[in-house]
């Protein structure tokens, strides 16, 4: 019964849909509240009936209705609760609805938040927002509803009353808690991305075009980045641990699509500062935000339409064609409204000069940018190089690789020159006073490196590590000393101490600083990157019990195997004896794990075992284990040495923990000076 | 003074998206590997012989051979329409999870024509399904490739 009521809501959800869109525009246009307030009520009931269908599917899940599609094809008696709910989003129509009751849980905030300007001011910016959300709600609550081919209605069940014994269950890679929680982060920050998108379709429907969309949406926005890179890492993360091959990113085809938002997400968040202060770049925000967007639905289309073959395998279905035509159409009406609203759109205001803070903010938009065009040119290639020549090549990680080294330099360089360059134009003064030491000791720190490496390790570095320890020396001596100015002034005004002056600082102005925390963590993230991508060690070998073998300054002798079974796998493995120097430092046990109800029927994951040493991991993955391993079988075992490795999720932590600093601050005050 | 301004700002511009499409340009003739089924890579043999390749298809019947002592990985990928192979070499890596006869396989690494051999780089492995086909809706957060 609960899955018919669900079902229902479904369908019912497509008249709240249309009524809210239906009402909120003859309302607005008609200055009738009447019908304004009844769209507001019309998104609050969609979010009412997608909750109640959502809450029918997890029902199923936890009562393992066996005669629903959706719970048979991706849950099973046997998976632990917490697994049982998140294959929620396990696979593509449940994983459609979840995104769908995100989007009316973001409406529905947004009829709240609005609810609060409309008592102070009369203000319909935020009523004009909805529609466009309400909009996108629609084009999922169709996608859900089973009526187009190729993507069922999650609660479905199975024609003539026909059950399943039991359900096939979840892949058991997806059994861990990060990947439980990597795929609705990254839902929670794409559809977050929705509502500063609606808002500017809304700044542009009403013709308010100044900032105030902006500034309505900022924290939107913020939550969104913060939420997008939280997202992303877990991913990696997750990767690192369970797929057993040492790495967290490989440019993959769906990497690339959570990657290209975020990015798009960050140009934009320094753009509108930009309009903001100087009243610049109002047409290129839009822009940026619609573009946004629609790379939140394009990486959708991508992984989803089969056009692209990638690891992550999502299986291919038509609704590639239907996201397609909703982001081309959903383009062309942002297009239309800029043409309609061309003149406002002007800016007053000019670059005065290449060098300043402005120009700054433009380069880095267009390295932004221009980043998300190359690695979509990559990921597209393909399909690309098919059109051009009838030739389907692809590149591979190592292309996305080499690209990014020199557009990424150049933007880790804004992150330290960006906030110490003057606005308008450079002053020899201000490049005396802010440029001249954090130059210095970068270039001191990078020839020191090259030194260090050349002379005492004898190893020749390639240009780049040595650049970016060069410019990441630069940052942070640069960022370190805006703190420190900061402080020491605000200490000083207030006759207290430093630390005390820095706390005011930080709480004066926490979007600024909170950026400038950001930016460390950024640096940190290269460091991170530089080392566990550009120095890692590998060695493979086959070795039977009591045999050794020999990685970087380690030893690893393989003691014994085990085998050991659980309710639905099966764990065997080996425990290593690790020395370092001949110095025993403990054991490891890197297994295998035997799943026999597994999604596609059995299936065999590496589970491998990872040491820490100080911020490097050593990291061993096993090969299938033969069954005569106790008498002299050969075990294939493949060891990493990952340097720097933790200092990737360090730079990652310190990011988010700016961004937490930075959407502390009220919308509504703006005392970025 | 405005004009001069403009135009150095324009200048700047040309000289950063050049920059941008040259490094575009210049990595994919560098990195691009060309993809082929094994009907079709044997039909190019000669212009690819010593190129990188990608290969599409089905891991032969009968034909994998895994020395685990060694690392040593060796097996036909098998045309899906044609009875054409191209034997592959695979060394110094993990035996992919899920590696069966008669399963897809993604193979990439460099084509030796006059032995008829990839000496691979990459693998990647799919397993054959049990749903495929009988299914109309699809997997969606499945990882069924397993990279190696």
């Amino acid at each position: 019964m609960t899955a018919e009521i669900g079902q229902a809501a479904i369908f019912l959800s497509v008249l709240s849909g249309l009524w809210a869109i239906g009402f909120l525009c003859i309302g607005l246009r008609t200055r009738n509240q009447n019908a304004i307030r009844s769209g507001r009520n019309a998104v609050i009931a969609t979010f009412i009936l997608i909750s109640i269908a959502t809450g029918a599917l997890i029902y199923g899940f936890v009562t393992d209705d066996f005669s629903m599609r959706y719970v048979v094809e991706v849950s099973s008696a046997a998976q632990p609760l917490l697994y049982k709910i998140t294959a929620l989003w396990g696979r593509m129509s449940g994983s459609l609805l979840f995104w769908l009751w995100l989007l009316t849980v973001a409406g529905a905030i947004v009829v709240w938040q609005n609810h609060r300007y409309e008592k102070e001011t009369n203000d319909t910016l935020s009523d004009y927002a909805l529609i466009p959300i309400a909009v996108v709600q629609l084009f999922f609550i169709f996608l859900v509803t089973g009526l187009i081919e190729g993507v069922y209605n999650p609660l479905a069940r199975f024609p003539n009353g026909q059950m399943a014994p039991d359900g096939a269950g979840m892949n058991p890679l997806l059994q861990t808690p990060s990947m439980a929680f990597h795929p609705p982060t990254l839902y929670i920050g794409w559809i977050a991305l929705t509502v500063p998108f609606a808002f500017a379709v809304g700044a542009l429907a009403s013709g308010r075009v100044s900032s105030v969309w902006i500034l309505r949406s900022r924290r939107w926005t913020l939550f969104s980045w913060i939420v997008l890179t939280i997202g992303i890492t877990l991913g990696g993360n997750w990767a690192y641990r369970e797929l057993g091959w040492g790495g967290y990113w490989a440019w993959d085809p769906v990497e690339n699509a959570s990657f290209m938002p975020w990015l798009l997400c960050t140009a934009y968040l320094h753009s509108v500062m930009i309009q903001e202060k100087r009243n610049m770049l109002k047409l290129w925000n839009i822009l940026l935000i619609t573009l946004a967007f629609q790379f939140t639905l394009l990486g959708t289309f991508i992984t989803r339409s089969g056009i692209i073959s990638s690891v992550h395998a999502f299986a291919q279905s038509d609704i590639g064609g239907y996201f397609l035509g909703f982001i081309l159409t959903s383009t062309a009406g942002v297009i239309g409204l800029i043409i309609y609203r061309w003149k406002r759109l002007k800016s007053i205001n000019r670059l005065e000069s290449l060098l300043s803070r402005e120009s700054a903010f433009v380069l880095n938009n267009w390295l932004l940018v221009g980043l998300t065009l190359i690695i979509l040119w990559g990921t597209l290639w393909p399909i690309i190089s098919e059109a051009i020549n009838g030739e389907k090549s692809s590149v591979p990680e190592a292309f996305f690789n080499q690209v990014v080294i020199i557009p990424g330099l150049l933007l880790l360089f804004l992150t330290g020159a960006g906030p110490i360059i003057s606005w308008k134009k450079i002053t020899a003064n201000n490049f005396q006073r802010m440029f001249l030491l954090p130059v210095v000791i970068g270039l001191v720190a990078g020839v020191l490196t090259w030194g260090f490496l050349a002379f005492v390790k004898g190893e020749t570095s390639p240009l780049y590590s040595i650049l970016c320890v060069s410019v990441s020396t630069f940052v942070i001596v640069a960022i370190f000393a805006e703190f420190y100015r900061g402080a020491k002034l605000r200490a000083k005004r207030q006759e207290t101490s430093l630390l005390n002056g820095l706390n005011l600082l930080i709480q004066r102005n926490k979007r600024r600083y909170g950026g400038y925390i950001i930016h460390i963590g950024i640096v940190i993230l290269y460091i991170g990157i530089m080392g566990s991508k550009g120095y890692f060690l590998l060695e493979s070998k086959g070795l039977r019990i009591g045999e050794s073998m020999e990685v970087g300054e380690f030893q690893l002798t393989m003691k014994d195997s085990f085998a050991k079974e659980f309710e639905n796998y099966r764990r065997t493995g080996v425990v290593f004896d690790v020395a370092k120097n001949g110095r025993q430092i403990g054991t490891m046990e890197p297994a295998r794990h035997f799943y026999y109800k597994a999604g596609q029927g059995e299936q065999e994951t590496i589970e491998s075992a990872i040491r820490h040493f100080g911020v490097n991991d050593f990291y061993i993955a096993l090969g299938s284990i033969p069954f005569d391993v106790k008498t002299g079988g050969v075990v294939n075992v493949q060891v990493y040495y990952n340097p720097l490795i933790s200092v990737v999720w360090i730079g990652v932590a310190v990011m988010v923990l700016g961004g937490i600093v930075a959407i502390a601050e009220k919308s509504e005050q703006n005392k970025d000076s | 003074m405005q004009k001069q301004r403009r135009l150095k700002v324009i200048a700047a511009s040309v000289v950063l998206l050049c920059g941008m499409v040259l490094l575009v340009m210049v990595g994919i003739k560098r990195t691009s590997v060309r993809h082929f089924t094994p009907a079709a890579l044997m039909a190019d043999g000669n212009i690819m012989n010593n190129q990188q390749v990608q290969v599409d298809g089905l891991i032969a019947e009968g034909s994998s051979k895994w020395d685990a002592a060694n690392f040593n990985l060796t097996f036909a990928v098998r045309d899906r329409e044609t009875p054409a192979t191209v034997n592959v070499i695979y060394k110094d890596r993990l035996k992919p999870d899920n590696f069966t006869d008669g399963g897809s396989v993604f193979v990439e690494g460099k084509y030796d024509a006059t032995q008829n051999l990839i000496v691979a780089s990459k693998l990647m492995t799919k397993c054959a399904s049990k749903y495929e086909g009988a299914e109309s809706a699809t997997p969606a957060n499945e990882t069924s490739y397993i990279s190696q």
